[in-house]
C-alpha cells in the first residue's frame, strides 16, 4: 500500500513537472514579439541599434521570468520533491 | 535498446544543493560555511588580484595596455550608471561595478567545474536584499520619512496592500531570475554532458559541450549580471520621491 501511494505521488509529480513547463510558451511568445519589434526598430533607425539592443535584452530578461518560475517549480518536483516526505 | 539503457542511466542523474560540510556555532548562532561561500572567497581573491594589478602605477596619459583595459572597465560602469540613473547618482558606480564583477565572475566559476555561487539562491537573494535596502533608503533620503510613508498610499489609499506587495516582489523576482537562469544553465549543461557521455562511447563529449557552454555559461552569465545591475539601478533611481 505504501509503495502504491509513493508510486502515485512520484507519477503525479512527474506529470506536474511536465505541466509546469507549459509555462514556457508565454516567455517564448513574449521574447519573439520583443525580438521582432527590435528588428523593426533597427530597420527604421539603424543608428540607434545599440540602445535598441540593450533595451531588447532587458525586455527579454523580464519576459523570461515567468518561464523561470515554472522551471523552478519543475526542478523542485523532480529533484527536491516536497510531497514524498508527507506520506 | 540503446535508448532504454540511456533512460535507465538517466535515473542516476540528480541535482544537488551546495555542499554544507563546515558547521559550527558562535554564541548559540549556527553558522554554516557552504560551498557557495568558499567559491565566493575564491572569486573575491581573483577580483582583488586582477584589479590590484590593473590599478598599479597609473599615468595621466595611458601608455600601457593594462591601463587602457582599466580605463575601459571604469568607463563602462560610469556610462552604465550615467545612462540609467543620471549623473547625480554617480557614487553608485562603485557598488554597481562591484556587483557586476562579482555576479559575472561567480557565474563564470561554473566553467572551471566549480559550483557557481549564483546558482545558490541565498547568494543572489542577499544581493536582492541589498537592492531593497538601497531602494528604501533612497526613498527616505529624497522624500523624508513623511514622503516614504506617503508613497505607499499613492495614488489612492486603498492601493496600500498592492504597493507593499509590489515593493517586496521586486527583490524576490530579481533574485529568482538570476538564480533560476544560472541554475537552469547548469542543469541543462549537466544533463547534456551526461547524455553525451553515454553515446558513442563518450567520444561525443569532446568539443560539443564547448558550443553549449558558450551560450549557457558565457552569454547567460554576462546578460544576467547586466540585467541584475540594470534593475538595481532602475529600482533605486525610480524610488526617488518628488
Amino acid at each position: 500500500m505504501d509503495n502504491l501511494s509513493q508510486a502515485i505521488v512520484l507519477g503525479a509529480s512527474a506529470i506536474g513537472a511536465g505541466l509546469a513547463m507549459i509555462a514556457g510558451l508565454g516567455p517564448g511568445i513574449g521574447e519573439g514579439i520583443c525580438g521582432s519589434k527590435a528588428v523593426e526598430a533597427i530597420g527604421r533607425q539603424p543608428e540607434a541599434s545599440g540602445a535598441i539592443t540593450r533595451t531588447m535584452i532587458i525586455g527579454d530578461a523580464l519576459a523570461e521570468t515567468t518561464g523561470l518560475y515554472s522551471l523552478v517549480i519543475a526542478l523542485l518536483l523532480m529533484f527536491a520533491n516536497p510531497f514524498i516526505g508527507q506520506l | 535498446m540503446q535508448t532504454l539503457e540511456l533512460l535507465k542511466n538517466a535515473a542516476e542523474f540528480s541535482v544537488k544543493g551546495p555542499l554544507q560540510s563546515i558547521k559550527f556555532s558562535i554564541g548559540g548562532l549556527d553558522v554554516t560555511i557552504s560551498e557557495s561561500i568558499v567559491v565566493q572567497w575564491l572569486v573575491i581573491i581573483i577580483l582583488a588580484v586582477v584589479f590590484f594589478i590593473l590599478g598599479r602605477n597609473l599615468k595621466l596619459k595611458p601608455t600601457s595596455r593594462r591601463q587602457m583595459a582599466a580605463e575601459y572597465i571604469v568607463g563602462f560602469f560610469r556610462n552604465m550608471v550615467n545612462d540609467t540613473m543620471g549623473v547625480k547618482y554617480k557614487k553608485y558606480t562603485v557598488y554597481i561595478g562591484a556587483l557586476f564583477c562579482m555576479s559575472l565572475v561567480s557565474s563564470l566559476m561554473g566553467l572551471l567545474g566549480l559550483r557557481a555561487p549564483t546558482s545558490d539562491l541565498s547568494v543572489v537573494a542577499t544581493w536582492g536584499v541589498i537592492t531593497f535596502i538601497l531602494t528604501q533608503r533612497n526613498k527616505v533620503k529624497t522624500g523624508g520619512v513623511k514622503g516614504f510613508f506617503k508613497g505607499f498610499i499613492e495614488p489612492m489609499p486603498f492601493m496600500l496592500p498592492f504597493n507593499i506587495i509590489g515593493e517586496i516582489a521586486n527583490p524576490v523576482s530579481q533574485s529568482l531570475r538570476h538564480f533560476a537562469n544560472i541554475l537552469a544553465g547548469s542543469v541543462v549543461g549537466g544533463l547534456v554532458y551526461f547524455a553525451l557521455g553515454q553515446v558513442a562511447g563518450g567520444l561525443a563529449s569532446i568539443g560539443v559541450p564547448a558550443i553549449l557552454s558558450l551560450y549557457f555559461d558565457l552569454f547567460s552569465s554576462f546578460i544576467q549580471a547586466y540585467i541584475f545591475c540594470t534593475l538595481t539601478m532602475a529600482y533605486v533611481s525610480m524610488a526617488e520621491c518628488d
